[in-house]
């Protein structure tokens, strides 16, 4: 085990030496910085102030300024209900609105997840092939350790990476969420719009439902990306596949969706989300332990193509 | 040649496809002994060597290391072995060090006193803190034979190891193997399709054409001093001389622009010397042309056709 984690140790030193994985950290910092300057200075529609002591009142005039403008000017229809309606929980429940703040930016960075899957495909999609393309390949397989080790160790290096993004992440956007727009407390509750209605649940949950969701779909295309690259030795196009289905999967899955099988296509189910907060599944019939069956399938699949093609290699050429 | 078997290949056969690249080769390779592997390119060299390292399956036969199948006990077999396969490639992101380093982590019982050690050996110096990607050909060179001997191994295989080398760097490592082959018992094989460049450093010489074994060589037979070589004699005057030497020796002589190309033993070379100065001709020069391997392997290799 310890030989192990020496070849873990040996990839991540191998990652941070190269320029391009400290690129990909500097991007989220300074991606996450910028959101939150963005929406610090020129967002509209962020309730930064808080309410006063009457703030019963205050919402109800909001609610009546909110009615007029919707009147008045047709677009505000699409957004004002919402605001609307929040309101009238808040009233209902006797809820006082917080202000808007820092674990409220984390949470909204979760949709930020899909960045870190983009890096990780990037990584996932190299670790392999580019020993081929430097060639150090054959230095690496001739050491008394095997092809699986090997193999295995460079896959938990990706998973690794992936947490490390994840970490660092959560730690930007908790920071500078803090120091711009303030903290409700170590876990305050808030407001979250269900598929039946609006409730009441606490932000750190929220917090963990949302990456927890994205970490998903990044799991599963960076281990896609990581057999395609073990197969074909080629990042570039492990890289191209890998974010392709990314973004078209859901749309492949809602055109196909009229027929039985569709089910079984990766992307409908890598969205754990439709099974949480009342909302309906993409397809009848469909399951939490269906789709986590099925991901579970796909997962060892893809690490068995990977292997395959990795121990059985000739490793001839460059 | 007494010694035990580093390495045995036993009827050692790949076929890619339909197209058996090696077909059967059987041979040995002792402790201590540096083993040149020449062929031309595309003879199946390298395909040989890395079946010997495990890169490449083996279709029929075994080669065995230190008597374990690098087929079946890959570990055991490889752990004996450090080798260069072509182009010594590193990671060029990395310094030597490092390198070094991350092959050194992979293996057991390698510290950082043999890291220095091996860098002193292969001399490359302070250079060794420096980025992989910066180092010359010649520097890439010996860092690849300083990973391969890290783990201080009993076979050390080199592919090409002066491709790229300068005439001092490739006196150098010629210099390192026999090194290693007399004061630490190693095996070394070393593949060229230059013979010149690996006659010099061999103690024999395996001959590989389209995949088959077709001579092996001890090059000591070929430093032979009772085979007749091509004597060069600058001489004055040159008819004169020409005239004696054929009637003196009874054969046909030739002329090299001012020298005259005689055909004699090592032992007749100080006789006929004194003989053209005792006859009052001056001798200038005399210079034996040795008669190298290249002579020897010339018809057997033919040209360097890959087919």
């Amino acid at each position: 085990m310890n030989n192990f984690l020496k070849l873990v140790w040996n990839e991540q030193i191998k990652l941070y030496a190269q320029k391009s994985t400290w690129i990909m950290i500097v991007l989220i910092a300074a991606i996450v910085l910028g959101t939150g300057l963005l929406a610090k200075f020129m967002g509209s529609g962020i309730a930064t102030e808080e309410y006063g002591a009457d703030w019963q009142t205050e919402l109800q005039e909001e609610n009546a300024a909110l009615a007029k403008e919707m009147e008045e000017d047709e677009f505000a229809g699409f957004a004002n209900p919402f605001v609307i309606q929040k309101n009238e929980y808040y009233l209902e429940n006797d809820i006082k609105p917080l202000p808007y703040d820092g674990w409220e930016y984390v949470l909204e960075n979760a949709a930020l997840t899909s960045l870190l899957s983009l890096f990780t495909i990037i990584v996932a999609a190299g670790i392999v092939s580019n020993e081929f393309k430097w060639g150090t390949i054959k230095l690496l397989l001739i050491r008394p350790i095997s092809r699986t080790k090997i193999l295995l160790s460079k896959y938990v290096s990706v998973l690794l990476f992936a947490l490390t993004l994840l970490v660092s992440m959560l730690a930007a956007s908790w920071i500078v969420g803090a120091l711009l727009f303030g903290l409700n407390g170590a876990s305050p509750m808030i407001v979250q719009e269900t598929s039946s209605g609006f409730e009441q649940t606490s932000v750190l949950k929220e917090i963990l439902q949302g990456y927890g969701f994205g970490m998903v779909t990044l799991v599963m295309m960076a281990t896609f990306a990581f057999m395609i690259s073990t197969i074909f030795r080629s990042s570039g196009m492990a890289i191209g596949l890998a974010i392709f289905l990314m973004m078209a999967g859901n749309a492949l899955v809602a055109f196909v969706s009229q027929y039985s099988w569709s089910k079984y296509i990766l992307f409908a189910n890598t969205n754990l989300g439709q099974y949480f907060n009342g909302s309906e599944p993409m397809i009848e019939g469909m399951t939490l332990a269906f789709s986590l069956s099925i991901l579970a399938i796909y997962f060892f699949i893809f690490l068995a193509a990977a292997w395959t093609a990795f121990t059985k290699r000739d490793i001839a050429g460059n | 040649m007494a010694g035990k078997a580093a390495m045995t290949l036993i009827g050692l056969k790949k076929t890619i496809g339909n197209k058996p690249i090696i077909k059967g080769l059987t041979f040995e390779i002792q402790a201590g002994e540096v083993f040149g592997f020449l062929g031309p390119n595309g003879a199946g060299k390298t395909t040989t060597i890395r079946m010997m390292v495990g890169l490449m399956d083996i279709t029929e036969g075994d080669v065995l290391i230190e008597g374990k199948s690098i087929k079946d006990d890959f570990k055991e077999a490889i752990r004996h072995v450090g080798a260069i396969v072509e182009n010594p490639e590193m990671y060029p992101f990395l310094s030597g060090w490092k390198n070094l380093q991350h092959y050194a982590r992979m293996t057991e019982g390698v510290s950082q006193e043999r890291i220095k050690e091996v860098v002193e050996l292969v001399g490359l110096g302070n250079a060794i803190h420096e980025k992989a990607g910066r180092y010359s050909l010649g520097m890439r060179q010996r860092l690849g034979i300083a990973q391969a001997l890290l783990h201080k191994p009993s076979i050390l295989i080199l592919d090409e190891p002066t491709n790229g080398l300068d005439p001092s760097g490739i006196r150098e490592i010629r210099k390192y193997i026999r090194n290693l082959a007399e004061k630490e018992n190693v095996a070394v094989i070393v593949s060229s399709h230059l013979l010149s460049e690996i006659e010099l450093m061999c103690d024999r010489i395996g001959v590989i054409k389209k995949g088959e074994l077709i001579a092996i060589e001890s090059v000591k037979t070929v430093e032979d001093h009772s085979a007749l070589k091509d004597v060069h004699i600058e001489v004055h005057p040159l008819e004169m001389a020409k005239d004696y030497l054929q009637s003196e020796m009874a054969q046909t002589i030739a002329i090299n622009k001012k020298e005259l190309i005689v055909s004699a033993k090592r032992e007749d070379i100080p006789h006929i010397l004194k003989n053209l100065v005792n006859r009052g001709m001056d001798v200038y020069g005399v210079r034996i042309l040795q008669s190298t391997l290249e002579d020897k392997f010339f018809d057997l290799i033919g040209e360097n056709a890959i087919e």
